[in-house]
Order: C-alpha cells, then sequence, then structure tokens
C-alpha cells in the first residue's frame, strides 16, 4: 500500500457525498447531510492516522453508505417525514445509487443546483464551493478574498432560496438545458477567474481555484447531454490561461503582464490540451464569448515573442466579443493595442467611446492607458497628467509601485 | 530503555471546523509522524479517542454524557513510546502535528513496579 493518499481526495470525496446523499433524502436535508458527510472525514483522518485503508476511496464510499443508514435514523427520530423511504431502505437500492456513473449522476445534480439561476449570483459561487468541491467556508473565504461571515451569509442565502423556490435535484433537459448549462459555465468561468486573475500572492490558493474549475468542466464535458461546444471553448480558455499562470505577475493588466512575462515557463502540454479542446469547440460555426477570448489566449500563446504576436487577429476577436457581449474593458483593451500598434488614430476612436467610470475600480487602467496614448502622440503635460490620475485611483500596491515608476520616467523624459 | 506515554490535549477536530482538506493534510502529519517513530522503534502503541465521553463522579456515582464541546481539555488520543528519558520523549513530540492548533503533549512515564 502506498503511503500517501491521492492529492485532495478528502476534498472531492466531500463533493461526491454530499451528492450522493442529497440524492437520496433531498436538499432540505442539506445541513444535516454536510454534517455527516464532516463527520466521515474527522473519523477517517483519526483512524487513518497510523495505517490507511488498502483501498482509501472503498472505505469512504463504505462510510457514505452506512451515513445513509444513520441519517434515515436520524430523521426518523425528529419525525420529519421522508418520502419513499418510510418503509426502509433496501440496501440493493443504496448500492446501485453509490455505481460510479450514479455517483457522477448525483455530482451532476448538484453543480446544476447550486448554479441555478434562482440562486444570486455571487452566492452560487460560494454554494458551488462549499457543496461540489468541498471547500470550507473558511477556505472559500480566503480563496475569494472576503470575510468569513460574508460567505456564511451567502450559504444560507442560496439554501433558502433553494428550499423556497423549491428547486428539483435534477439534470435539466430539453429546452431547459442550454439557459442552465449557460449558468454553470458562467460560474466556473468565474471561479476561474477568482483564481486566475486575483491579486493575491500565494500561488496555491489561485491555483487551486483554477484547478477546481478545470476540474469541473472536465467533468461536465464527460456527459453527453452537457458537452456543448461553449463548454469546450471555455475549458480551451481555462487550459490556454493555465498554461501561463505559474509566470503570471501579479497585475490586473493583461497586456502589460503578457509583455513580461517569461514565455519560456508557459506550459506547453496545457497548451496542446487546449488546441485540442478548441478543435472541439468550432464543430459548430456558433460562437460564444469564450471561443473568442480562447481564441485570444491562443493567439497570445503562439507568439513566441511579445513582438511577434498577432494584433490584427486579436484586434478582430475583440470586435467579435464586443458585439456579443458590450463590455467598456474590451474597448479599452482595442484601444491599448492600437497604441501598443502605433496606431493613435483607432486608439483615440475607442478612447471617445469610454468613460472612466464605466471601468469602475478599473478606472486606473483607462488612465494608464491614456497616459501612453499621450507619451506616443508627445503630449507629455497630458501624459503626466493621466498618469498621476491612474496612481491615485489604483488600488493593488504592486501596480501603484508600477505606475510610479512609470511617472519617474515620463518626468525625465 | 523507559516507558512513556505522550497524551495528546485539546485540538479536537470536530470542533475546530477543519475543511476535508486540512484533514487529510493533518492526518497525512500524523501518519509520517508515527512512519518516523515506528522506524525508529520509538512507538510501541497508541489510540484516537472518539469526542463522546461518559463521565462517572462522586460517591453517588453521578453520570453525565459530555461532547467534546462541554469538556474544555479533551483528551484526543495517547501514544507510548519507548525512550531513554523525558528528553528524548521531549525531542520525539517535537513532531506532533497539532501545536497550532492549540494542542498539548503531556508526557508521562509509565510507572514500574519491582517484582
Amino acid at each position: 500500500m502506498n503511503d500517501t493518499l491521492i492529492d485532495h481526495l478528502f476534498r472531492h470525496h466531500s463533493g461526491k457525498m454530499v451528492s450522493i446523499l442529497t440524492r437520496v433524502f433531498g436538499l432540505s436535508h442539506l445541513e444535516t447531510i454536510e454534517d455527516a458527510v464532516q463527520d466521515t472525514f474527522i473519523k477517517a483522518s483519526l483512524s487513518w492516522r497510523t495505517t490507511l485503508p488498502d483501498n482509501p476511496e472503498g472505505w469512504l464510499i463504505k462510510a457514505a453508505k452506512n451515513r445513509v443508514i444513520d441519517i434515515f435514523r436520524k430523521l426518523k427520530n425528529e419525525e420529519k417525514k421522508i418520502l419513499n423511504f418510510d418503509k426502509g431502505i433496501s440496501s440493493i437500492a443504496i448500492n446501485e445509487l453509490f455505481l460510479d456513473t450514479e455517483i457522477e449522476d448525483a455530482q451532476l445534480r448538484m453543480i446544476f443546483t447550486a448554479c441555478h439561476p434562482k440562486l444570486d449570483s455571487k452566492d452560487r459561487i460560494s454554494f458551488a464551493l462549499k457543496t461540489v468541491s468541498g471547500f470550507s467556508i473558511k477556505e472559500i473565504a480566503s480563496a475569494l478574498l472576503t470575510k468569513e461571515n460574508t460567505i456564511k451569509k451567502r450559504l444560507s442565502r442560496a439554501k433558502k432560496a433553494i428550499i423556497t423556490a423549491n428547486l428539483k435535484f435534477q439534470i435539466p433537459l430539453g429546452k431547459e438545458l442550454p439557459k442552465r448549462l449557460d449558468s454553470v459555465l458562467e460560474v466556473l468561468y468565474l471561479i476561474f477567474n477568482e483564481g486566475f486573475h486575483s491579486n493575491k500572492k500565494e500561488i496555491l490558493i489561485r491555483k487551486e481555484l483554477c484547478g477546481e474549475a478545470m476540474r469541473l468542466c472536465k467533468f461536465i464535458l464527460k456527459n453527453k447531454h452537457t458537452q456543448h461546444p461553449n463548454t469546450y471553448a471555455l475549458f480551451a480558455l481555462m487550459c490556454f490561461h493555465s498554461a501561463r499562470l505559474q509566470s503570471k505577475i501579479t497585475t490586473e493588466n493583461e497586456l502589460l503582464d503578457l509583455k513580461n512575462q517569461d514565455r519560456s515557463t508557459w506550459y506547453l502540454p496545457l497548451i496542446s490540451l487546449g488546441n485540442t479542446m478548441m478543435t472541439k469547440a468550432v464543430e459548430q460555426n456558433e460562437f460564444s464569448t469564450y471561443h473568442y477570448e480562447a481564441a485570444i489566449a491562443a493567439e497570445h500563446l503562439k507568439a513566441t515573442t511579445f513582438k511577434l504576436t498577432n494584433w490584427d487577429k486579436i484586434l478582430y476577436y475583440y470586435d467579435c466579443l464586443y458585439a456579443i457581449q458590450p463590455m467598456p474593458i474590451y474597448l479599452l483593451t482595442i484601444a491599448v493595442i492600437a497604441i501598443q500598434n502605433k496606431d493613435y488614430t483607432t486608439a483615440k476612436l475607442y478612447f471617445d467611446k469610454l468613460n472612466p467610470e464605466d471601468l469602475s475600480q478599473r478606472s486606473y487602467l483607462y488612465y494608464g492607458a491614456k497616459s501612453d496614448y499621450y507619451k506616443g502622440t508627445h503630449q507629455l503635460q497630458k501624459a503626466i497628467l493621466n498618469i498621476d490620475l491612474a496612481i491615485k485611483t489604483v488600488i493593488n500596491q504592486l501596480e501603484k509601485k508600477y505606475l510610479i515608476r512609470k511617472k519617474e520616467v515620463l518626468e525625465n523624459h | 530503555m523507559k516507558e512513556f506515554m505522550m497524551i495528546f490535549v485539546g485540538a479536537d477536530y470536530a470542533d475546530l471546523g477543519l475543511s476535508p482538506e486540512e484533514l487529510q493534510n493533518r492526518m497525512g502529519k500524523w501518519f509520517a509522524w508515527g512512519n518516523k517513530m515506528g522506524e525508529a522503534g520509538y512507538l510501541k502503541g497508541g489510540n484516537a479517542l472518539n469526542p463522546n465521553m461518559r463521565r462517572i463522579v462522586g460517591k453517588e456515582r453521578t453520570i453525565t454524557d459530555l461532547t467534546s464541546a462541554e469538556v474544555k481539555e479533551i483528551v484526543g488520543g495517547y501514544y507510548v513510546v519507548e525512550a531513554k528519558d523525558f528528553d528524548a520523549v521531549q525531542e520525539i513530540a517535537q513532531d506532533y502535528p497539532d501545536y497550532d492548533l492549540g494542542g498539548t503533549v503531556e508526557i508521562r512515564e509509565v510507572m514500574v513496579f519491582d517484582s
């Protein structure tokens, strides 16, 4: 027997167990279920201290089965009505629920429940990380840079919404599915971005969030109903971004980051996996924002140096992106790329479409880019004025330092 | 060589709300520690204890059922090790994984009666 366990075995099993038990007892008993699952892991952690079982996963599955009986007894004692289980649980029925395919089915149900549009969009992320991914409140708070109390509130709000809306623990089918899948992909995208764009220095937490989003995305790709081109595109995007996660320099400014990254540290296997996924994603001629974002990421990866980046292609993708989802940040990015190409007329065109307020807390990016624009068009005073505004509005200390250095260069010009 | 008992007090996992991930990591550390002691030939035995407790006290033999939350310093487990003296056991106890959770190790020598 190996002395070590699979990484994250407990965390991943927690999501499995919560899902199976929810399938048996229903979403209204989620709290009891979570307690029971937690209890199993405490027991495992104590009894495995000295000797690991020969088959740790089998041990955990067996423990989950025993929990079914425990919970059943507990609920019966509390005289709560349990539909379908009044006459006792047949052990054959339980065993069937623990087949691999059924476990996966239950997990998929949980993913769809956690990402249900009836839940508040912020609550979805926390709830998914808790029930699907087995993160604790503390871990979620730390990963999302939020207070534990806020996460607690989000979780209880999500549980309430599930009960109030009387959500069914199901995988949506037919007309319902595309809309619901969109919502799932959005949550995974956000979880991934929390990790990828986080300003948190600890690479470990960021990697865990990205890894978890990828694991769930891969999971969704396993089911033939949810194997949508958009899912492939999202997975491709995650692969491309992850390929350079290790070399990322903590900054929100993507282009700047790309310019300064050591391209030799990019992880090739993920790039090639991303390419495979992308091929599947474009089999039909309908493209989502994930498709274009992935295409942009792929273009950056293709360039062996920052200088060799194919900006025309990237600009085209940004235009497509803006057409589907008109977000001000895309306009700014286009302007920044135009400056990069010394195409100041195009840059001005896009700046004119933008207000710094549209970018709210990221308005410093606007001022920073505007400063570059004025520098390029030899209007030094205005360039300094704008870099001052950028320094004034930036929050992240690393980026502030960078902007101050930039100002010094301008002043010595 | 003498026998000593290391008694682990406090740091009850059920009370601390540890995540599955943390529990796995903790377990890994205990496992590594156990292995290290085993290989060095120190370890003679030991157990982890369930947090539920039944307490019997006084002439009346009053019985109370308690959970870890109701007991301030609950004993979570023990190991019996063979070592030269307290100093040697103290050295072994450096690797106890749960100091950061507020856990304590109490070292006691097992009494030997001359026959």
